[in-house]
């Protein structure tokens, strides 16, 4: 009950959130917000994030971090990287040995699990009995609540949703129809069928790298937005049987073609690159590839993005999405008088209105007035974006997110092995929950 | 006055320093890995959960492990064809390159220049050319006339695939440390040999390779521990040991077991083996190359 009321939130949310774009009137003014934005300066922050390398935010991120240092007087030392295993390692390691950064724009999921049982961020409750503006102008609800205690720790500024992209010259060539909202699932396979038949590749993905998409959408389709993001208790239950089912859509597919001939070889690279270069249709992933698409081609009108083609009582505009990471203040910082002031003045800056809406673009934010987006800006690819999320009802997380990265194996990496039925999807699933009640003994009996 | 030569103190305080980087940096970190392997670590960088239950519990594992099997034997294998393949291939371009008269400064040079470029980049080359579409091999085919495009990475392909580029990669190295070692072959010989009669062939048979000797076990050595240790070009051409994890080698799943899975514990147990494995086959392979004094 507590996931669908959070579900419908969230959806709320973001209808809300997007109902407001355009319309910069009635977006908060963030001056004078809190006394920590006077020029104080002297200070030095350590900061780390994911706003680095090829982040669509790095250079947005750099820009503001400029702008706070020159109206605060206060300087960052940015250890910000790639979000990548030896990323969160590092994190990991530096809250371990007691050298975590002031401020961190992190994950909000299970791998901050470590440093909020440990007592090394403060929570935004307690922040706000200090300063009781900071992020006001956020949904509470929407923040991203710690696995550990259901306690929000972190201000997100950016969220994702996944949706199916589009390479319109296969379809044309096909003579098929761009899928919409009304596209059911069968529909969509024989859409699969006649783009095969004309001598393309129904599905950019590769099976042996990134199954996950496809492990979301074909599972998400034998749920709903309330039911998607619970983990099965067995096998036999109700989301047992989905996970079944819906790893059974995908070796369905495989059976009938419609996957590349390398999709148990071919990396995802090589996928995406047949997808840019005509030769497959259709391409889920996730927010973030919009500006990779972007970049990619010299054609952005020939791409477009809509829902994935749903059953049962997943509606197709019940997509996936969410606000997976935010600002947390580490209590290192908090027991600081100095950087106390200067790491929520920090935060505060980083999460106002405009600032948010910078970062989010397309994307889902938890803001109160919703993100103002210059549609005047975006191509036409980012115009589809934002016209899919208008139009979403219903959202779920990613149920792979509660899956730990050591279980989740049987599945994602062995893939392959269940399209080609060398293992049983049943068995490969009941592996994974015997590997997560392995994990999280305690949690699991619950 | 005391004859300094004699005097072995100073000698500790210039040792001391790498000693105690060796202590540092080897050898607790191995030690430190011996004792992760029995505990329950699930995330690289994060403390220990406490002791794995029973604490032999990644051995068995290992043991049983299917992905390791494959990896073991890859690897094995990697060792035979860097043996025959890069020692082989380089003895043989060597002996060529000795007995050209001119250019042998310019085929050294172009043997060795592949071991300059970065194994990730050579992953990246490699993979182009086995690309699947557009794949240099499969566009070559084509021109020939060939219908449908081969996947060089699938089961049937993958492991000559992942083997030829580094095979290709370290050719050079060897090639060079073998060319020094037939400079060192005094000319007085093979031109008595000449005088005898002997022809080209049996002047290789009979003088070449019996003074090489030693420098070819020295090259085998390396080239036996180097194959254990082979991961980058691997890990770029074959992530996740793609396809079915039909490309693992022990570098390769341990690097996986890692980063991928988080699972930091069963992969100090793999460092564990790849160590064992390393001491193990250097001995076997010194005791039955073993060097002679001349």
């Amino acid at each position: 009950m507590k996931r669908k009321s959070a579900a419908i939130l969230l959806t709320c949310a973001m209808v809300l959130s997007l109902a407001a774009c355009g319309n910069k009137g009635d977006t908060k003014d963030d001056s004078g917000k809190s006394a920590s934005k006077e020029k104080s300066g002297g200070v030095t922050l350590d900061i780390t994030t994911t706003f680095a390398g090829n982040d669509t935010n790095a250079q947005n991120f750099k820009d503001a971090v400029e702008g706070w240092q020159e109206e605060t007087g206060n300087s960052v030392n940015d250890s910000s990287a790639t979000s990548d295993e030896t990323f969160k390692a590092r994190v990991a390691a530096d809250f371990e040995v007691g050298s975590e950064p002031d401020v961190l724009f992190y994950f909000n999921g299970m791998d901050s699990n470590s440093f909020v049982e440990a007592g090394k961020v403060i929570s935004i409750d307690e922040i706000r009995k200090e300063y009781p503006e900071y992020a006001d102008n956020m949904k509470d609800e929407l923040m991203g609540a710690s696995p550990v205690d259901g306690v929000n720790y972190s201000v997100p500024v950016n969220g994702y949703w996944e949706g199916m992209y589009v390479n319109k010259t296969v379809l044309d060539a096909a003579s098929v129809e761009v899928p919409d909202a009304s596209t059911t699932w069968d529909e969509f396979m024989e859409d699969c069928q006649k783009i095969k038949d004309a001598g393309y590749t129904p599905v950019a993905a590769s099976l042996a790298q990134i199954p996950h998409y496809w492990f979301e959408f074909t599972i998400y389709n034998q749920l709903s937005p309330a039911t998607h993001n619970v983990l099965p208790e067995s096998v036999d239950d109700e989301h047992g049987k989905a996970w079944v089912d819906g790893i059974g859509d995908i070796k369905t597919m495989y059976e009938k073609g419609y996957f590349p001939d390398n999709t148990l070889s071919g990396t995802d690279d090589e996928t995406f690159q047949a997808f840019l270069d005509g030769k497959a249709a259709f391409l889920i992933d996730g927010s973030w590839k919009l500006g990779g698409i972007e970049e990619a081609t010299d054609d952005i009108d020939n791409f477009t993005v809509t829902y994935v083609p749903a059953k049962g009582d997943r509606k197709a505009t019940d997509i996936i999405g969410g606000l997976s990471s935010g600002y947390y203040i580490t209590k290192k910082a908090w027991d600081n008088p100095d950087k106390r002031e200067a790491a929520v003045s920090f935060v505060e800056y980083m999460t106002t209105n405009e600032m948010v809406s910078k970062f989010a673009q397309t994307s889902a934010t938890a803001l109160k007035d919703g993100a103002t987006v210059d549609e005047s800006q975006l191509s036409s690819l980012g115009k589809s974006g934002l016209e899919m999320v208008n139009g979403i009802t219903g959202i779920a997380g990613a149920v792979q997110d509660q899956i730990p990265t050591e279980c989740r194996v049987p599945v994602f990496d062995g893939m392959p092995n269940l399209v080609t039925g060398k293992v049983e999807i049943k068995d490969a699933v009941s592996e994974v929950l015997t590997l997560i009640k392995d994990y999280t003994p305690e949690e699991s009996a619950q | 006055m005391p004859n300094i030569y004699k005097n072995k103190k100073p000698l500790v305080f210039f040792l001391v320093p790498a000693f105690l980087f060796m202590i540092v940096f080897l050898y607790y970190p191995f030690i430190k890995n011996i004792v992760n392997s029995f505990q329950n670590i699930r995330g690289l960088g994060t403390a220990a959960k406490g002791w794995n239950d029973p604490w032999y519990l990644n051995f068995t594992r290992m043991v049983e492990d299917e992905n390791m099997r494959i990896a073991l034997k890859n690897t094995l294998i990697m060792i035979l064809v860097t043996i025959v393949g890069q020692v082989g291939i380089a003895l043989f371009l060597a002996i060529l390159v000795d007995n050209v008269k001119h250019g042998s400064k310019f085929f050294r040079i172009v043997f060795f220049f592949p071991i300059v470029i970065s194994a990730t980049a050579l992953g990246l080359l490699f993979n182009l050319i086995f690309l699947y579409d557009k794949g240099m091999i499969n566009q070559l085919l084509g021109a020939l006339g060939s219908k449908g495009l081969i996947d060089w990475k699938n089961e049937t392909h993958a492991l000559i695939t992942m083997m030829i580029p580094v095979t290709w990669q370290y050719v050079g190295f060897y090639f060079i440390i073998l060319v020094t070692g037939l400079n060192n072959i005094s000319d007085e010989l093979y031109e008595a040999a000449a005088i005898d009669g002997a022809t080209r062939m049996q002047r290789v048979r009979y003088i070449t390779l019996p003074l090489l000797h030693n420098v070819i076990c020295t090259c085998i050595v390396l080239a036996v521990t180097g194959a254990l240790k082979v991961f980058d070009l691997p890990w770029v051409m074959f992530p996740k040991g793609i396809p079915f994890g039909r490309t693992w080698l022990t570098g390769t799943y341990m690097y996986y077991q890692v980063f991928n899975v988080s699972d930091v514990d069963y992969s100090s147990t793999i460092a564990i083996l790849i160590v064992v494995l390393g001491v193990i086959l250097s001995k076997v392979v010194n005791t039955v190359f073993k060097e002679k004094d001349y």
